[in-house]
């Protein structure tokens, strides 16, 4: 019970800092935003686990609050993606320093 | 679970104690009605509405608080919602900033045309999240309204969406703010799964409620996953309040973003978020002293000196207003701090952050009135002759600067006093010379904005004069007001003491 308990956090980790360690190395920003819900969704796995094996229903109610908060994030980040590109046609963070003295 | 439980549940969902988020919601939607379905030359008069039912709902808020006060505070919604006369004030606290952040917008949309009643909903309900998020008892509570906070926020400074620097200042802010959301919520999952774990000593069944967990980790202090969960949540809540090392995202998100939603920012969300830490290290994490006390110590001294070092070389003044209030934020964690053993910080911490706002809302508003069409390049020498242009201008700037630099007879003296006493009591020396330290450094950059506005007036007689800046007298007044408002809470701090102790 126990070890695969384990299996499913260690799962949750990797993704947590494949998501964590994507935000910070990769330029492209869609790239990066994909990261960003991967860190969310990592949330989410440990969070049904850790439901599941201490048998209380919160952790798999706390995830449909954040599926909805992730959604209302993916449309608003999406929206700013979208009117940033037409301004500056392109996607790569290292392109945006126009705010920097 | 059987019947009888359903109706205790039931019985406890008081949905009438929450009416002032419940009408701010209403208000949003009003107002998004009203732009929906009025012909397009009726809508003039929708922002106007927005700040005077705000006017009427601070009014009601204000009485309220008066009325309840020393009411016994108790939780709502079976443990989700911590209602308190505190709370009270501080709804009183947001809905005052969102009104002079509707009276900075006012301003700013004569220059820009942009559309203005989108702006005043996602205010308000941002607001409204707010004053949820600090009466919040339970992790799910505080990450929807912390969320909803976060995500009306990336709206709110992306939306001069025809200038690319409010984009990119928006983009700046989703990326990271989104990336600390997650952090905070692997926190929130970590702590959630070891409280729940039946092989510890008092696991609790209810592991997301404060008060279980308070419980929780007192007999668990020591738990590697506990400390990795607490600090997680700790860096989470640090980026709101822009401590270092999360402040990256200051100088830029400040320059891009409206100059209505950087006051915002700087004021509300600042706010938000040291209520929050203060509810955390006096709730949950009280009994992880022993590794958040050094932590927020070494965290507050790097902040203090790091904003005001960065701030002294800075010539753009929305970015000298950040950097400023990282170092503000550092002064701010100093009581937070004290808090573990002064049980009076928390409110020499709102005293600060009400001085706050009125020296801040005084200066942005004076640099809402003189901001040109390009709102990210306000730049120090923009205010040359100020005095000239516009005395009453001027006058105003140096009381919020004054306040701001913590100079008596100002409310702000009083404020930083306050915290200082608190940093005292809590013997906490090494963190009062650093703030002293910072205060005095801040001298030198507030200053040399007040001598741009006053001194620097050497011109060549065939040269023209300056044009003036026209101000009519509304605007007189409560640019003047404000301005009173932090001389005379500076000599008479007895209402705000009576408010608050």
């Amino acid at each position: 019970m126990t070890s695969s308990l384990n299996a499913y956090l260690v799962v949750a980790g990797l993704l947590f800092a494949i998501g964590f360690f994507g935000v910070l190395l990769r330029r492209n920003i869609l790239v990066i935003y994909m990261c960003l819900e991967l860190m969310l969704t990592a949330s989410n796995l440990a969070l049904v686990t850790f439901s599941r094996f201490n048998n209380t229903m919160d952790g798999s109610l706390f995830v449909f609050f954040i599926i909805t908060v992730a959604a209302a994030e993916v449309a608003v980040g999406l929206a700013i993606i979208v009117a940033l590109y037409r301004k500056r046609h392109s996607v790569m963070s290292d392109e945006l320093t126009s705010l920097s003295h | 679970m059987n019947a009888s439980a359903f109706s205790v549940f039931a019985e406890n969902n008081q949905w009438s104690v929450l009416w002032p988020e419940i009408s701010l919601g209403l208000i949003a939607l009003i107002l998004l009605l009203l732009d929906c379905f009025l012909p397009k030359d009726k809508r003039s008069f929708v922002p106007g509405l927005a700040v005077f039912l705000q006017g009427g709902l601070f009014l009601a808020v204000s009485v309220f608080f008066i009325e309840s006060r020393g009411m016994d505070a108790f939780y709502a919604f079976n443990g989700l919602i911590y209602m308190s006369s505190f709370g009270s004030l501080l709804r009183a606290f947001f809905l005052l900033s969102s009104l002079l952040v509707s009276y900075l917008a006012l301003v700013y949309f004569k220059k820009q045309p942009l559309p203005r009643t989108e702006f005043f909903h996602v205010m308000l309900i941002v607001t409204a999240a707010m004053m949820l998020l600090v009466q919040s008892a339970h992790f799910v509570m505080f990450f929807v309204a912390l969320e909803t906070v976060t995500i009306g926020f990336y709206v709110l400074v992306a939306y001069c969406r025809t200038s690319a620097f409010s984009l990119e200042a928006g983009l700046k802010y989703l990326i990271l703010g989104a990336l600390s959301s997650a952090l905070l919520l692997f926190g929130i999952v970590l702590l959630y799964g070891v409280a729940g774990n039946p092989e510890l000593p008092a696991f609790t069944q209810d592991s997301m409620s404060f008060l279980s967990l308070q419980t929780f980790i007192e007999n668990n202090a020591h738990n590697a996953l506990v400390q990795l969960g607490v600090l997680l949540v700790i860096s989470g809540v640090a980026f709101k309040i822009g401590a270092v090392p999360f402040q990256i995202w200051i100088p830029d998100v400040y320059q891009g973003a409206p100059t209505p939603v950087t006051a915002f920012l700087a004021v509300a969300s600042k706010t938000a978020g040291f209520m929050v830490l203060l509810n955390l290290i006096q709730g949950p994490f009280a009994s992880m002293e022993y590794l958040l006390k050094p932590l927020l110590s070494a965290v507050a001294v790097v902040t203090i000196l790091f904003g005001n070092m960065a701030a002294l070389s800075q010539q753009n003044l929305k970015r000298l207003m950040g950097l400023s209030g990282v170092a503000h934020a550092g002064y701010l964690l100093v009581g937070v701090v004290a808090a573990f053993h002064v049980h009076w910080a928390p409110l020499a911490v709102l005293f600060y952050l009400i001085t706050y706002l009125l020296g801040s809302f005084a200066v942005f508003g004076v640099m809402a009135h003189v901001a040109g069409e390009q709102d990210e390049a306000q730049e120090l020498s923009d205010y040359q002759d100020l005095a000239q242009r516009n005395t009453t201008l001027a006058s105003v700037l140096t009381m919020g600067l004054g306040s701001l630099a913590g100079i008596p007879p100002l409310v702000g003296f009083i404020g930083k006093v306050l915290l200082f006493i608190a940093a005292f009591r809590a013997e906490l020396y090494t963190l009062l010379g650093v703030s002293i330290l910072g205060v005095v450094i801040s001298i030198y950059y507030y200053f040399g904005w007040m001598r741009e506005a006053f001194f620097r007036s050497w011109h060549a007689p065939q040269e023209a004069p300056v044009a003036a800046i026209p101000l009519s007298g509304v605007h007189v007044f409560i640019l003047g007001l404000l301005a009173m408002l932090t001389l005379l809470l500076g000599l008479f701090q007895n209402v705000l003491g009576w408010a608050l102790f």
